[in-house]
């Protein structure tokens, strides 16, 4: 037997049999997917601000710098 | 890449799984030099595969190699604390195993070669062990292995050759006292 043959043999008994690779392939498959979902999936998708909060925050925050810039009434 | 029905999902995963599953096993036999330990470490790096495999699936092939056994280094790295505890017991075990007195069938002795070849690979440093376990086990090209672990191919070439004449020494070792007799 050559050197390679050896080896070759060594290899036969080390490696993951088909039928042992075939179960393991059943067993990752059957995980349910936690990490990283498809950007596709409803639940996925990023929490976004509702658009009219833009609005309400502009409309606020105009009216906040408008209001600091009154005089300010000097009570008597 | 997104994936419409499930079962192209697990199509594209089991294109990726037969493409690799035998060069991390064999990667994490070298490593573990426990067979049980790689099963479940190959296992745990297929299964963070499946769960990123939206991401993985844009990638090429080298790309997605590299990928695969960046998780396989990590995990090996808890692994491979075990492993040196036990490696010491094994080592022990197999220099009693090589010095018991040895039946002669042809059968028998074959199954020796094999034997005193996994011993000698367990003797090896442990990076000349994954290169010929990745090389025979997992049949991958010095280029290939030189790439998952980020090595050069000259590195890889001369690991094997360090691991095979400390393999061919072992055997040469065991084939002496039969001419003898």
């Amino acid at each position: 037997m050559s050197l390679d043959d050896d080896l070759a043999a060594w290899a036969a008994t080390v490696r993951l049999p088909d039928a042992e690779a075939d179960a393991m392939f059943q067993r990752i498959v059957r995980a349910p997917v936690t990490a990283a979902p498809s950007p596709s999936s409803p639940s996925a998708a990023p929490a976004r601000l509702d658009p009219s909060w833009w609005r309400h925050f502009s409309a606020g925050f105009a009216a906040r710098m408008v209001a600091s810039n009154r005089p300010v009434r000097v009570a008597a | 890449m997104t994936f419409g029905p499930a079962m192209d999902r697990e199509a594209e995963f089991r294109r990726l799984y037969e493409a690799h599953r035998a060069a991390v096993h064999a990667y994490f036999t070298g490593r573990t030099a426990d067979r049980q330990s790689a099963a479940d470490l190959t296992q745990d790096v297929f299964l963070r595969a499946w769960q990123r495999l939206d991401t993985l699936t844009d990638l090429p092939d080298d790309r997605q190699r590299a990928w695969i056994f960046t998780v396989a280094r990590n995990l090996s790295v808890d692994a491979h604390r075990h492993q040196r505890t036990q490696a010491g017991t094994e080592q022990a075990l197999a220099r009693e195993r090589a010095e018991a007195p040895r039946p002669a069938s042809a059968a028998v002795i074959a199954a020796e070669r094999v034997a005193v070849a996994g011993e000698a690979i367990a003797r090896l440093p442990e990076q000349q062990r994954v290169t010929l376990a990745m090389a025979t086990a997992g049949q991958l090209t010095s280029a290939e292995i030189a790439a998952a672990l980020g090595v050069p191919a000259g590195t890889v070439r001369y690991r094997l050759s360090l691991a095979r004449r400390a393999v061919a020494a072992a055997l040469d070792r065991y084939d002496e006292p039969r001419e003898d007799q």
